[in-house]
């Protein structure tokens, strides 16, 4: 396929590619790495089919798809870490094949994880140049002159000298990005790099991504949040079932709707219908909580409300909810759970009518991995199914084949082990699980992380819906869930809540980042 | 008890600690590169033979040294390949080398027991071993310890001030991160495992070179264990590893001394010291907490990637 080699031939080839981003395509600089007609198999899954891209320098690309629609793979092929079964990448139009990532990055590829890969003992320089030192005996301060320079440049704020376990997660994800600098690459793949920044901080890394491409830099930014991708993205390419579906310009996006119908192929709500339920008894009151890194904590949620908590990561969510489920003890006479307090309620434990606690790990908490669905169910309902000393398991699968149905668990298999199932199907089969047992207090952590769009949709549904039994606690970092699902806003920031505030308090819902951020000006 | 009775005690200290330092540097490498070796006891068993075996036929100590030296090496090395290279269990695999060690050290040593070979003799360092009671603790000792004393800062240097020492931290804690600076973490492991072996195989070497200059059965005595426990204990920092090698070189020492002075206590009690305190060693450190922490991938192997 000889016309393949020519970007525009290709970009009009594929099927939905607008006039407008063709015609910008034609007036754009040649692609530093160009992806050809590249199709990727495991076993009889094509996780990728036939997708042909350009990256040019000067541009931010943002690659949107759902969990599942092949980004991840597309994107491992380019850092190197799988080959393409069929199709090629090009650099500077030249073919290449890369057998490691080592090649890639030698290639000037290089990519910045979700999860940061950074030796938390080592400096910022330390680690910045690992590998690249350049001589037997080093100097911390050649070094961090070396990193200053090089963050001066393209304006990344950050003190060389630090430790990185000292770093915010902002601050290491300029740490990643510098290693790539250094070593010159031009190609830089962001996978969903605002999972684990503040809002404020996510506005200065799209300033950092602005700048780098405006010096000569092909940017891929990888993402399922709609908004950063309007806002910063100079192409759109959106990848569905592993195709990719359309490439577009944002000026040609009518709207967030229209873009979410074009990732997921279908009407969706980005929005659920929320009616209020009414409030009921009191389920959780804390009392001013000291201790476990928290100071004065004061909640109070009662039956038929949700209050979501948000901070970023670390600011003291974990050890509360570990307190409040059991896990950690808190300090004396500082939490009260349906009207008992703490050490009365969990001595007394009783499965259903209880408390239910929907942790964040999945594959590790809130399921054994290789346990099939019937053990998974008794996990948390083994009281129920028990005569005498003897386990009545026949009626577990009569039960596990109920929830499998009503909820639509996939694969529709009982004898399914955890593992095998998506994250999507783990995390229905999980909240199935719990509302079995009619729970009068659900604790939800970061329910729909790393769920696609549906799965969210529904997972949402299901929680709005047990408010009619249950008072809720929802802990998580996607601001855009907590306004959807709260009634309430807890704010959370170094181990203190920063406010408390109904959903309707318009202008404290305008200043949640900032809170976030610790920022709280009186 | 006087100046006359603490003075040899010190300077008996800083003899039976040396061989636990050396070992204790050599886990701590292992360790940094983030391989977990428990063969360490039996390393030194079967190094302290290595060195004794070649001191005797070849009459030189040096020789002799540097044969335990190797056979220290040798044996991480194949520590190294059952873990790096074949993914086993690092805790098996170091059990297997302990006893594996033990028993060939008594199989092969068996004729050899009673038998003396050239080792090493303490002589003074000019100047230094005339200063009042530290001369005589420090300064009139063999060549083993004074070269034992070069150890820990040029260890320091290499961990803070090298790139292959950077390289090496950076595989025991994150060998993702290494991978993806384009180091070659399997590599790094062995160099690792490989070079505590080493320093390993030293410390077995003083054993029989210049702590008894004949071989009898069971030298390593449990020295290996103590060092294992040491490594913990110094927070996987080569100065905080001299304070502790001393430490229990003094209790062992004392408790030779103790024994010596004929008490009523039984010996096997007092034999019991050394590992009564590797275990509030441990509860201690554990206690004052907080400190640096194990390198994050210590005993984790390294799964190939994709």
């Amino acid at each position: 396929m000889p016309d393949m080699t020519d970007p525009a031939v290709s970009l009009n080839a594929s099927p939905a590619v607008s006039s407008a981003a063709a015609a910008a395509a034609a007036a754009a600089p040649a692609a530093v790495v160009a992806l050809r007609g590249i199709t990727k198999r495991f076993g009889k899954v094509v996780a990728n089919s036939e997708i042909s891209l350009d990256l040019r320098p000067g541009r931010i690309k943002a690659l949107l798809g759902e969990n599942g629609a092949g980004k991840s793979t597309l994107m491992s092929m380019l850092a190197g870490r799988f080959q393409p079964d069929e199709g090629w990448l090009e650099v500077d139009g030249e073919r290449v094949r890369f057998t490691s990532s080592k090649d890639a990055l030698n290639a000037g590829i290089g990519m910045v994880y979700q999860h940061f890969m950074l030796v938390e003992t080592m400096t910022v320089a330390e680690n910045v140049l690992l590998g690249q030192e350049g001589s037997f005996f080093v100097s911390p301060r050649e070094m961090q002159g070396r990193v200053a320079k090089l963050a001066a440049e393209y304006g990344l704020e950050i003190d060389p000298a630090a430790s990185i376990a000292d770093l915010s997660m902002g601050e290491r994800q300029r740490v990643e990005i510098l290693k790539l600098l250094y070593r010159k690459s031009r190609v830089l793949i962001f996978d969903e790099p605002t999972a684990v920044l503040t809002p404020e901080e996510g506005e200065r890394l799209f300033d950092a991504m602005r700048t780098m491409a405006a010096m000569g830099k092909s940017i891929v930014f990888i993402s399922h949040k709609l908004d950063e991708v309007l806002s910063v993205a100079d192409e759109i390419a959106i990848l569905r079932l592993g195709k990719i579906v359309s490439e577009m310009l944002p000026s040609e996006v009518s709207s967030k709707g229209d873009l979410a119908r074009r990732m997921v192929g279908k009407e969706v709500l980005l929005e659920v219908e929320r009616e209020p339920v009414e409030l009921g008894e009191t389920i959780l009151d804390v009392r001013h909580f000291e201790g476990l890194g928290l100071h004065d904590l004061n909640l109070e949620i009662k039956r038929g409300e949700i209050v979501g908590i948000v901070g970023v990561a670390g600011n003291g969510q974990k050890p509360f909810i570990e307190a409040i489920c059991g896990l950690r003890r808190p300090p004396t006479d500082s939490v009260f759970i349906l009207g008992q307090p703490w050490r009365k309620f969990y001595a007394e434990y009783f499965w259903k009518k209880s408390l239910s606690y929907i942790p964040e790990d999945r594959l590790g908490l809130a399921s054994c991995r290789n346990l099939d669905l019937v053990d998974n169910l008794l996990l948390t309902t083994r009281q129920g199914f028990v005569r005498g000393p003897w386990l009545d398991k026949k009626k577990a699968d009569r039960k596990t084949e109920d929830m499998v149905r009503k909820h639509d668990i996939r694969p529709g298999r009982i004898r399914a082990l955890a593992w095998q199932l998506s994250g999507g199907n783990l995390q229905k089969a999980v909240l199935a699980r719990e509302l079995f047992r009619e729970p009068r207090f659900i604790v939800a952590e970061q329910p729909t992380q790393g769920l696609d769009i549906a799965s969210t949709e529904d997972v949402w549904r299901k929680i709005l819906d047990a408010r009619k039994m249950a008072g809720i606690l929802l802990v998580t970092g996607d601001l855009n869930e907590a306004l959807q699902l709260s009634d309430r806003i807890v704010v959370m920031y170094q181990g203190r809540f920063v406010d408390v505030f109904p959903i309707t308090d318009v202008e404290k819902v305008e200043r949640i980042g900032l809170m976030m951020a610790g920022v709280a000006d009186e | 008890m006087d100046f006359a009775i603490v003075v040899p005690l010190l300077a008996a200290t800083v003899q039976t600690g040396t061989p636990i330092l050396y070992a204790t540097l050599g886990e701590m490498i292992t360790e940094k590169g983030g391989v977990l070796n428990l063969g360490v006891e039996g390393m030194m068993s079967v190094s302290a033979l290595a060195a004794f075996l070649v001191a005797y036929s070849t009459g030189s100590p040096w020789l002799g040294l540097l044969a335990g030296g190797l056979a220290g090496s040798l044996m991480g090395a194949v520590h190294a390949f059952v873990c790096v290279t074949c993914l086993g269990n690092q805790v098996v695999s170091g059990l297997a080398l302990t006893i594996l060690g033990l028993g060939l050290t008594t199989f092969l040593g068996t004729p050899y027991v009673g038998l003396s070979a050239p080792g090493f003799t303490p002589f003074d360092l000019p100047g230094l071993s005339a200063i009042p009671a530290l001369g005589r603790i420090f300064f009139q000792q063999d060549a083993l310890v004074y070269l034992s004393f070069c150890i820990p800062p040029l260890l320091w240097v290499f961990f803070r001030r090298t790139s292959l020492g950077l390289a090496v931290t950076a595989v025991g804690e994150m060998p993702g991160a290494a991978a993806a600076a384009g180091l070659k973490p399997l590599r790094l492991r062995y160099f690792a495992t490989s070079a505590g072996g080493f320093f390993i195989g030293l410390g077995g070497a003083y054993l029989s070179l210049a702590y008894t200059h004949l071989w009898t059965s069971g030298l390593s005595g449990g020295r290996g264990w103590i060092a294992v426990a040491l490594v913990i204990f110094a927070f996987w920092k080569p100065g905080r590893a001299v304070l502790g090698a001393y430490l229990f070189g003094g209790i062992m020492a004392f408790q030779l001394r103790f024994q010596a002075l004929g008490t009523h206590i039984p010996s096997s009690l007092l034999l019991m010291l050394p590992y009564l305190l590797t275990i509030f060693a441990l509860v201690l450190s554990a206690w004052s907490g907080r400190g640096p922490e194990a390198p994050k991938a210590l005993g984790v192997n390294i799964e190939p990637e994709g």
